[in-house]
């Protein structure tokens, strides 16, 4: 566990220096000039703009950079050879993996804190009272970031760092589209695309069973239970993902 | 040194160019009145977590598209565009007063209430709806003037009944019920608004009351019964006494 | 502690004073290179033994197989058969020097010793101590706080030293550790070598500065094409030529 620890810590030391302080000014930049300019053509409507406009940026903006450091963060290592100095040394591969994952989730959590409490003081600064619903709908995309950053850090396990950032994001669209390849199962025409299907629907991480951005602009009432269930289902996915990736890296040569 | 002045001399022809291109770009192209707006059930099936997000973009589009074609008067695919954003996102409440209102610039009233009712059905504790109601009844009808009228009361009536709404609902309904024709539902409501309302709202009751009565004191008083059984003794002899002011008694 | 070809390790018992300190018995290793995954055969049944308490010269042309024999050694490659034995009971008692190492440039010298200590389970009191000794041992106290990225050549290999030393191991495998430093340095980790065989350690180099191993080598082995093809002590090695250099010439043109 101590080993999980300092992996962890020098990998958030690495990450953390990656420009990530940048990403949030930008972001806030971005939110000021595009989302103030969205409520100003939206006939009054400017809070509910900036709260679906600035969630849809954090969700972007948030992918990209985990996506980008997750995918990076083995094949890094193993470019530059400090992998040598680390396996020489008796660290099994799956504390490794944990250490990398856990290091990146403290980096993540900085940065979406920063573009949430951002987001959350603007929608409160432009619709007079600040609202709570801004900051879990930031925790909610922090949880489903978790589970692509897992799948991210699986591909790279198996090869370019390239195609893992690629794959990442489709399966983070694929994890929104999650409800349609469900009532794909049930369209009985074919056992075969219905057998697919399942497979796809299971293995990609559902990303769509709870709407909170609707919650947030008042759309929706949201059902505490439901996200409570989700984002545990989301942290066994996790668990599920690294457990795979440590497997593969088990095999791994260097 | 030839070499570099003329790379230099290629790199200012392409800046150049570059400038050029974008100063001569035709100034706005006309924008086509006919925009395909996807139907609502697509975006249904598609994506639930982003459909709020897909409602905003064509609640902003749709404001775009009526401002530019509101002078030319094409506003064909308006309808499907307020169909769409209301569809996707039900509680978006600015999307139908603002579609309610736009759809009359097409000549078509009759959706906007449409529209309106969709809206209230799906926010049946937003008083806005029924005074909204209320309102295209009284101004868009399509009966005679009376009629209207007294739909437009009903519509201001249900629309006063909403636990929230601001008292002048009930005024509006008392003056449109007495404009068309339902005098005893007028003078009820206004007993409720002399009831129920500050010393403005009293005076408003009154003068309401008075000019629908009948001027014959017996009559007067005989319209004016029933309210005895809504109002307490206090107020009923308050509303008498105002009433029958300068009536000798 | 054992890498095998085929099953798990034998882990016989044998006096932990005569079992030699690494014990290498016909060792294969192919992989596949390239986008065609065409097979190359490395190493091509490496015999080898290191005795305890011996400062043993692997010598070698470039691409002979020395640095792939190390490491599969550590475990960061698995045998394609063959077998390789280690003396002591396992990674924790092994010190690893890799060639041009390369190390996290964000971190200062202190704080990677310290992440290396932390990767061997050490509590912070003993990590505190070794890190202090180590950074004075090889002369880099000035220079431990300063960030990695700004060491010279020489210091980078003398922080890499550092960190092979740090859990104090039995068994030393150092690639190439003279490279990169000025006549000073060198001395240094000459002496540093020498401490290491009074203190009852063995330790294996790889190096082509024959003069270095003159001095510090009891045994040497010399590789070429994935094979030991001579191995003897130095005094054997001298009674046939006049110079190291010349007996290296004369046994590899053979």
């Amino acid at each position: 566990m101590r080993q999980v620890r300092a992996i962890a810590i020098n990998t958030f030391k690495e990450t953390i220096r990656d420009r990530v302080l940048a990403v949030i000014v930008i972001f806030a930049l971005v939110m000021i000039v595009g989302g103030l300019w969205l409520g100003s053509i939206s006939l009054g409507e400017q809070g509910r703009m900036m709260k679906d406009f600035g969630l849809a940026t954090v969700t972007g903006f948030g992918l990209i950079v985990a996506v980008f450091i997750a995918a990076g963060l083995v094949h890094k290592e193993v470019e530059k050879r400090t992998i040598f100095v680390i396996f020489s040394k008796p660290v099994s591969r799956s504390a490794f993996i944990a250490g990398k994952f856990l290091g990146l989730c403290g980096t993540m959590a900085v940065v979406l804190a920063g573009m949430g409490l951002f987001l959350f003081a603007l929608v409160g600064i432009l619709d007079g009272h600040v609202s709570g619903m801004v900051l879990l709908a930031v925790l909610m995309v922090y949880v489903q970031l978790l589970a692509i950053m897992a799948v991210t850090i699986f591909f790279s396990t198996l090869g370019s760092a390239i195609l893992a950032s690629v794959l990442g994001i489709c399966v983070f669209i694929a994890g929104q589209l999650s409800q349609n390849v469900l009532s794909l199962t049930r369209l009985g025409k074919n056992p075969l695309t219905e057998a697919l299907s399942w497979v796809i629907y299971t293995i990609v991480p559902n990303l769509s069973a709870v709407d909170v951005k609707a919650g947030v602009v008042g759309e929706q009432t949201l059902a505490w239970g439901q996200i409570g269930l989700w984002t545990v289902y989301l942290l066994a996915y996790v668990v599920v993902v690294l457990a795979l990736a440590a497997l593969v890296f088990r095999r791994k040569e260097f | 040194m030839m070499r570099r002045a003329v790379a230099v001399l290629v790199v200012l022809a392409c800046a150049a160019g570059v400038a050029a291109y974008q100063a001569t770009r035709p100034g706005r192209a006309a924008a086509n009145p006919h925009v395909f707006v996807p139907s609502p059930k697509f975006f249904l099936d598609f994506s639930p977590n982003f459909r709020t997000s897909i409602a905003d973009v064509y609640y902003l589009d749709m404001i775009q598209y009526y401002g530019e074609h509101l002078r030319g008067g094409h506003l064909q695919s308006l309808p499907a565009m307020v169909d769409l954003v209301t569809t996707l996102s039900p509680h978006f409440k600015r999307a139908y007063i603002f579609g309610a209102f736009a759809l009359t610039d097409v000549g078509r009233p009759d959706l906007s209430v449409k529209l309106l009712e969709r809206g209230f059905a799906a926010n049946p504790d937003d008083f806005a709806f029924p005074a909204y109601l209320g309102y295209f009844s009284y101004q868009y009808g399509t009966g005679s003037k009376q009629a209207n009228d007294a739909a437009a009361a009903r519509w201001y009536q249900r629309a006063a009944s909403i636990p929230g709404s601001p008292p002048y609902l009930l005024r509006l309904a008392a003056v449109l019920a007495g404009k068309g024709g339902q005098q005893v539902k007028a003078i009820d409501m206004w007993g409720q608004v002399y009831a129920g309302g500050d010393k403005y709202a009293r005076q408003k009751a009154v003068d309401g009351l008075d000019r629908i009565l009948p001027t014959d004191k017996l009559a007067r008083m005989k319209a004016l019964t029933p309210l005895q059984s809504t109002l307490s003794p206090k107020d009923f002899e308050a509303l008498i006494a105002e009433l029958f002011k300068g009536y000798l008694q | 502690m054992a890498q095998n070809g085929q099953g798990t390790g034998s882990g016989a018992a044998t006096g932990a004073q005569s079992r030699p300190a690494v014990s290498v018995s016909d060792l294969h290793k192919t992989v596949a290179v390239g986008f065609l995954r065409r097979k190359v055969a490395i190493l091509n049944g490496v015999d080898l033994v290191v005795n305890q308490n011996e400062v043993f010269g692997l010598l070698g042309p470039n691409g002979a197989g020395k640095t792939t024999t190390v490491k599969v050694a550590l475990g960061l490659m698995r045998p394609s058969s063959g077998s390789i034995e280690l003396g002591v009971e396992g990674l924790g008692r092994v010190g690893y020097l890799p060639e041009n190492p390369y190390f996290y440039d964000y971190l200062s010298g202190r704080e990677f010793l310290g992440f290396c200590a932390r990767l061997f389970g050490d509590d912070a009191a003993t990590q505190h101590e070794r890190v202090e000794a180590l950074l004075e041992e090889v002369s880099l106290v000035d220079a431990a706080d300063t960030h990695l990225r700004k060491y010279s050549k020489g210091m980078l290999q003398r922080i890499g030293i550092a960190q092979a030393l740090i859990n104090d191991p039995e068994l030393v495998l150092l690639d190439e550790p003279m490279t990169g430093l000025d006549p000073v340095g060198r001395v240094e980790v000459k002496r540093i070598i020498e401490r290491l065989h009074e203190r009852g350690k063995t330790v294996l180099f790889n190096s082509h500065i024959l003069s270095d191993v003159h001095e510090l080598c009891s045994r040497i082995a010399i590789m070429c094409k994935g094979r030991v093809i001579w191995t003897g002590s130095v005094d054997e090695a001298l009674a046939e030529a006049e110079t190291l250099e010349d007996f290296f010439m004369q046994v590899v043109q053979a």
